[in-house]
């Protein structure tokens, strides 16, 4: 997926819509824009330990495609070893696209999912200059992006059953997926999502996200993003979320699978009493590359933000951290703490960690940290010393280490799988009850 | 009743970055005894206990360790515990995010699966716990808090004999386990110890101090003392040690 044959790809693609169909004007856009702007590289600063190269080498079609019976059929089969919880509300979508009948959202009342017209319409009005020269990749995303989603939620609403929306891909391979997700909240509701990515082994798929928030005042969204993939595939996203007064969002990052993971998180705290915390846990072993960029921008004054990152390297993985709080002049009473703990398992990994504050204003508490680790060799030998073997022992304190970010997790399905992931990938042991 | 050696230590020499702190120290433990090593601060005493356990921070440089008639020396750590060789902290370890409960069922199940017996479920280990944690007046949360975390000195050390009474050691080293309790701290300790104490099993209480061994009564007292046992004797010693302090045993070694 060089420029050049970006290029041509592009206009291909276009072929495929309608003259009047409403994305093209602003997939135009996109595409110039990112001609210009081309694929981060190491030069720039946000990018300076994230190699996109084996993207943009790699032979990959962004063109979106309606999906095959067969594949619908294959897809079908792949979600049913990997769905967290058969009764949950859920949508589908495989290469980007909602697969028909997977759906079921029976009994959420005041949610609605809109399509094609709907979307682009909400993305037209969120689409921004300044947005695509701060993530380039987010302009390809709108070029490319298949039909969208837009979720909405109307006010007043409290949706007690978390949405599942789980992403998965066909298996035909060197596939450019540019899924796009809008989350309106209306004011005063109330909402949980789980974002599962899954995928399998060979498959050497690059996904390419955005996922775009609105919340009204008083209204609290929950995000938990699950990845599982396989360790072929390429992953970068975007989730840009703008909090109103007194509106909350969570979000909870888990990253276990992948090649090469991009996380780009980015929150404006609006208005006055806005918050967000964000926590996340990531394993990169086996040359597993997972990188976490967040951005928290406290525009209004009195507004909090609490973020929280636990990263495990094990043998030849590489993780990065990067954790950038921005306290804007006038944000009074501005309250920000920030942590990125890591654990190196390995001589042979690397982790590359860095919060940065920038402060406009005074009368603002903010705190940050971040520490590289090895296991404790104590709280080893105690364990070892009690019979547990040393390959058990080191498990145990690594999960211990996670478990630490996912006991916020609050919906048990998706605790149980994350923390049998990670037990999983690390040295076994048959019984976790009890630690959760 | 016949005796077997439970634990022989025979001229055993060890250092840590080329400070010698034992120097040929040797030991000789029976079946169904309470051996209690005293000695000043830096004698070698709590070095002892660790290299017991397998702690990797000294070095070893002669000398020979049997256990139940194997070589010490051969076995790792946790292949020693599984063999019924339990060391209680003198500094129980906190580990955050551990769950107490589970600590204790992994290390019960890794010694039965040693010992090729059955695995314990929930239920049964519940079960098992129950009375030895009344012994040790320890309520149920206990088990539900993350190894050792925030407990109090005292409830540290109530926990290393909850966990070495699930255990069932054939060996228990119990290493300055009375220090830092209150009176009342230290009969709970003292009556969880006695209640492990039968003819198959043997004892090493570490401490500095008489008070213990006024509770649980040893059948033998060692003096150590720069990294050697220099006296040896029954209960009526640590009383001595108690009223006369170490000078006199130091000084009646030197004239040997």
């Amino acid at each position: 997926m060089t420029p050049e044959t970006l290029h041509s790809t592009f206009k291909a693609s276009l072929n495929r819509l309608e003259a009047s169909d409403p994305s093209r004007t602003l997939r135009g856009e996109a595409m110039a824009l990112f001609n210009k702007l081309g694929y981060p590289t190491r030069k720039h600063e946000n990018w300076r330990y994230t190699d996109l190269k084996p993207i943009v080498k790699a032979e990959l079609d962004p063109t979106p495609k309606s999906l095959t019976t067969n594949q619908i059929k294959q897809s079908t089969r792949l979600l049913d070893t990997s769905l967290l919880d058969d009764g949950a509300a859920r949508l589908v979508l495989v290469d980007g696209e909602l697969l028909p009948n997977a759906q079921t959202l029976d009994g959420i009342q005041g949610l609605t999912i809109l399509g094609h017209e709907e979307t682009w319409q909400r993305i037209s009005e969120l689409q921004s200059v300044e947005l695509f020269q701060r993530h380039p990749l987010a302009a390809l995303n709108t070029a490319f992006a298949s039909s969208g989603i837009l979720i909405k939620l109307s006010e007043n609403t409290n949706v007690e059953q978390p949405l599942h929306l789980i992403f998965t891909s066909t298996q035909a391979a060197n596939k450019a997926t540019q899924p796009r997700i809008l989350i309106d909240i209306g004011a005063g509701s109330k909402l949980t999502i789980v974002q599962h990515f899954v995928g399998e082994d060979s498959v050497a798929n690059w996904t390419n996200l955005v996922t775009q928030i609105t919340q009204s005042k008083e209204s609290h969204l929950t995000i938990y993003r699950f990845q599982e993939y396989g360790n072929e595939q390429f992953h970068t996203e975007l989730l840009d979320a703008k909090i109103a007064q007194d509106a909350k969002l969570k979000l909870g990052y888990v990253d276990l699978g992948g090649k090469l993971v991009r996380n780009d998180v980015q929150v404006d705290l609006a208005e006055p009493g806005a918050a967000c915390e964000i926590f996340g846990v990531f394993l990169a072993t086996q040359g597993q590359h997972v990188d976490n960029h967040t951005r928290i921008d406290h525009t209004a004054p009195q507004t909090t933000s609490r973020e929280a990152f636990r990263g495990i390297i094990g043998e030849r993985g590489r993780g990065v951290f990067n954790g950038k709080v921005v306290v804007h002049r006038g944000a009074q009473g501005t309250d920000a703490q920030q942590s990125s703990d890591n654990l190196l398992l390995s001589e042979r990994g690397e982790i590359d960690t860095k919060p940065e504050l920038e402060i406009y204003t005074d009368d603002v508490k903010c705190a940050h940290g971040a520490t590289v680790g090895e296991l404790d060799a104590e709280q080893l030998f105690y364990i070892r010393s009690r019979g547990v073997d040393e390959d058990t022992a080191k498990g145990l304190l690594t999960f211990a280490f996670a478990n630490d970010v996912l006991r916020r997790i609050e919906v048990p399905e998706v605790r149980e799988r994350v923390a049998s992931c990670v037990a999983g990938q690390l040295p076994d042991y048959e019984n976790w009850g009890g630690l959760l | 009743m016949k005796k077997n050696i439970i634990l022989q230590i025979k001229g055993l020499h060890a250092q840590v970055e080329d400070r010698a702190i034992l120097n040929g120290l040797d030991l000789k433990v029976g079946s169904g005894e309470v051996h209690a090593i005293m000695g000043p601060n830096g004698s070698g005493k709590s070095t002892l206990a660790q290299i017991l356990a397998g702690r990797d921070n000294y070095e070893v440089t002669s000398g020979t360790i049997e256990f139940c008639g194997k070589d010490l020396f051969s076995l790792s750590t946790e292949e020693r515990a599984q063999e019924g060789l339990f060391l209680a902290f003198q500094y129980p370890v906190e580990i955050p995010g551990v769950n107490n409960a589970y600590l204790l069922k992994a290390a019960l199940n890794a010694q039965r699966a040693a010992n090729d017996e059955p695995q314990v479920d929930a239920f049964e280990f519940t079960k098992l716990i129950k009375d030895k944690m009344e012994l040790m007046q320890m309520s149920s949360d206990f088990l539900n808090r993350s190894v050792n975390e925030g407990f109090s000195g005292g409830e540290k050390k109530r926990n290393e004999i909850l966990q070495m009474l699930t255990l069932e050691p054939r060996l228990a080293v119990l290493d300055e386990t009375d220090s830092g309790l209150d009176v009342d701290a230290l009969k709970v300790v003292a009556s969880g110890i006695n209640s492990l104490r039968d003819s198959k099993r043997a004892i090493i209480l570490v401490t500095h101090y008489e008070r213990l061994l006024e509770l649980v009564v040893p059948d033998h007292v060692h003096v150590l003392s720069e990294g050697c046992i220099v006296k040896s004797g029954d209960r009526e010693l640590a009383r001595t040690l108690d009223k006369q302090g170490y000078d006199w045993v130091r000084k009646e070694a030197a004239n040997l």
